[in-house]
């Protein structure tokens, strides 16, 4: 027998009490990793997107703070794609808009002759003709989760699309979008020729110099801002909140994780008051009484550990299935956060015992022993 | 007031040697002075030294057995282990690991484990591996006779197996000094003196020096000094001072 050993007989023999502490840290853990996850996920399934898109810059309002935020003239584009280094260029009106029966489609309003239409990957149908109107092409998660085939029709703000092609993207934004001719976008959200950013891909394949020479005669054209997916996803307002809110959470998740090790210790300790006695009787050091009861914190914190990673992959696997969710946003808890997470909990728990296991200690074996 | 040490004077050699332990006149109060557990007592007690503390219940026994060990602090006066003063917890936590064992009335076993994994906790901190501690602790259990039951919980044991699972705990690490406070209190009369044979036999092979807290006056002649405690006093030291051999042998080198 060691001390885990002991740790391990002192839980099984409070098992409802050790199952609902441990449950509490798993559902702590869990949480948080859910969502830290959702919160990373979101970004980077909005890095994916446009990354699908092949863009090397994208171009945005100066000081817009989010990616909805800002609006560029539509003749900057022409403007932006006559730089030199500059290969090609494509504005894009982007929003949420609302659908029927209260839903919200994912907006994108690209002009006729924009070569993102020649990139859409289509599963089945077409993409929309020069000079045509009234009609949509829908991502195949959209399409699913509005009930939509093709040869359907669709409501946007108030007007009706002709569903002519499924596209078939592999990034889950990009499965969730509702592609519109831009003139159409514009129209129905009364933003006539305005975009929000521009896609641009530059000469040699967007190498380092290329693409700083461009960001510069890009900014200088003044009120714009050109970055990559990554900067611009760094600099957006809404995901910084979204990392706060959920990094807020996390703590509070894990802290009431720590704060159920802690309980459960502590009523443990003044249960076993007479056995820590008897440890103490028998010539047992402090910091091996101290340590028997921190590895009991340790068994449960590594057990809760264990189930609320197993919950969070568990979310990772239903919440696709889950089309409020799954439409917008991919569940990945990554390696890096799952070691973050748990080495947060851990340390949390082991601080959490030590609480009681000091109490434990600090009173004379006598004493302990006269307890019942 | 009587002092142990004062009137059972022993020879010179012993004299010279300090005693295993030695209480100088310490005394005991609990609640602000309300209660006085233990008045101004001195007592040795020597290498191999067998004693028996007799007394009424409440007149101090225990508290002075809890003293012995140093599970219990002085409010006054020294404890002396080998002639040096001992004052910190951890130095009498050492002190139980390795040279004091202790067997209490109501058994103290962590009624968890097994007969020999209680025997084993009192070898945990002495850098023994695993396999050592349970070879250690089922000899200990062979030894007092209880091979049969060492894999049982000690709440199915009986009482004198479980106080016999107690003694075995208590000699695990070879102690210089058993103290057993009223370690029969519990026990049917059968089991009584198999528990206290089992004592006597222990003292008897071994060098170990047993402080015995018993209200069985019988039990009490079997030792070689009854001391007698009333009101926390030292009322009475009956018996001969012993003087071990092992002190005459380095006081004459």
């Amino acid at each position: 027998m060691n001390l885990a050993g002991l740790a391990r007989r002192n839980l099984a023999r409070r098992p409802v009490r050790a199952c609902l502490s441990i449950l509490g840290i798993a559902l702590a853990v869990g949480s948080a990793l859910a969502l830290m996850s959702l919160s990373h996920s979101i970004q980077d399934g909005m890095r994916e997107g446009i990354n699908e898109m092949g863009d090397d810059l994208v171009v945005t309002q100066k000081g817009a703070s989010d990616i909805f935020g800002g609006f560029i003239p539509e003749r900057t584009i022409e403007r932006v794609a006559s730089l030199p280094g500059v290969t090609r260029a494509s504005g894009e009106l982007f929003m949420f808009a609302p659908s029927a029966d209260g839903s919200s489609v994912l907006a994108q309003g690209w002009p006729d002759t924009s070569y993102l239409w020649k990139k859409v990957p289509l599963r089945e149908g077409r993409v929309p003709d020069s000079g045509e109107h009234g009609v949509a092409v829908l991502g195949d998660a959209a399409a699913a989760a509005l009930g939509k085939k093709l040869g359907d029709d669709i409501v946007i703000l108030g007007d009706t699309f002709k569903i002519i092609g499924i596209a078939n993207y592999t990034t889950t934004i990009n499965r969730g979008v509702t592609l519109l001719p831009l003139t159409d976008l514009q129209k129905i959200s009364h933003r006539p020729e305005q975009v929000t950013m521009i896609h641009l891909n530059v000469a040699r394949g967007g190498a380092a110099g290329e693409l700083k020479q461009v960001k510069s005669a890009i900014e200088a054209l003044g009120e714009l801002s050109a970055s990559t997916a990554n900067e611009m996803l760094d600099k957006d307002r809404n995901f910084a909140i979204l990392d706060a809110v959920s990094l807020a959470i996390s703590i509070i998740a894990i802290v009431m994780g720590a704060i159920y090790v802690l309980n459960a210790l502590v009523m443990a300790t003044q249960e076993r008051t007479r056995e820590i006695g008897i440890f103490a009787a028998i010539g047992w050091s402090q910091r091996r009484i101290m340590a028997s009861i921190v590895v009991e914190g340790i068994l449960m914190c590594v057990i809760g550990c264990a189930l609320g990673l197993a919950l969070s992959f568990i979310a990772a696997l239903v919440f696709p299935y889950i089309p409020a969710i799954g439409n917008l946003v991919s569940f990945r808890p990554s390696t890096r956060l799952i070691v973050l997470v748990l080495m947060a909990a851990f340390v949390v728990c082991v601080l959490g015992s030590l609480l009681p296991a000091w109490r434990a200690v600090r009173m004379l074996p006598a004493e302990a022993l006269r307890r019942i | 007031m009587y002092s142990e040490n004062k009137t059972n004077s022993s020879s010179d050699a012993a004299l010279e040697s300090p005693p295993l332990i030695a209480l100088r006149n310490v005394s005991r109060i609990y609640d602000a002075g309300a209660i006085a557990a233990v008045t101004n007592v001195d007592l040795e007690i020597s290498t191999g030294d067998c004693v028996a503390l007799v007394g009424a219940s409440g007149s101090g026994k225990s508290s002075l057995v809890n003293l012995l060990c140093g599970i219990d602090y002085p409010s006054a006066g020294t404890v002396l282990w080998q002639g040096r003063a001992v004052r910190k917890q951890t130095d009498w936590a050492r002190l139980r690991r390795t040279h004091i064992g202790i067997v209490f009335q109501e058994f103290n076993l962590i009624p968890t484990l097994t007969a020999l994994e209680n025997v084993e906790l009192a070898l945990f901190g002495r850098g023994m591996s695993t396999v050592r501690r349970q070879t250690r602790a089922a000899i200990l259990l062979e030894r007092i006779g209880l091979e049969a039951r060492m894999h049982n919980r000690v709440t199915t044991l009986s009482g004198g197996e479980r106080q016999r699972v107690a003694i075995a705990r208590a000699i695990a690490n070879e102690p210089l000094l058993l103290l057993a406070d009223e370690p029969t209190g519990s026990l049917d009369s059968v089991n009584a003196l198999l528990v206290a044979d089992l004592l006597f036999k222990l003292h008897n092979d071994t060098n170990m020096a047993i402080v015995l807290v018993t209200h069985d006056e019988n039990l009490a002649a079997r030792c070689r000094r009854q001391i007698r405690i009333k009101d926390g006093h030292i009322v009475e030291s009956a018996g001969m001072a012993f003087v071990a051999p092992s002190i005459v042998g380095a006081a004459g080198s």
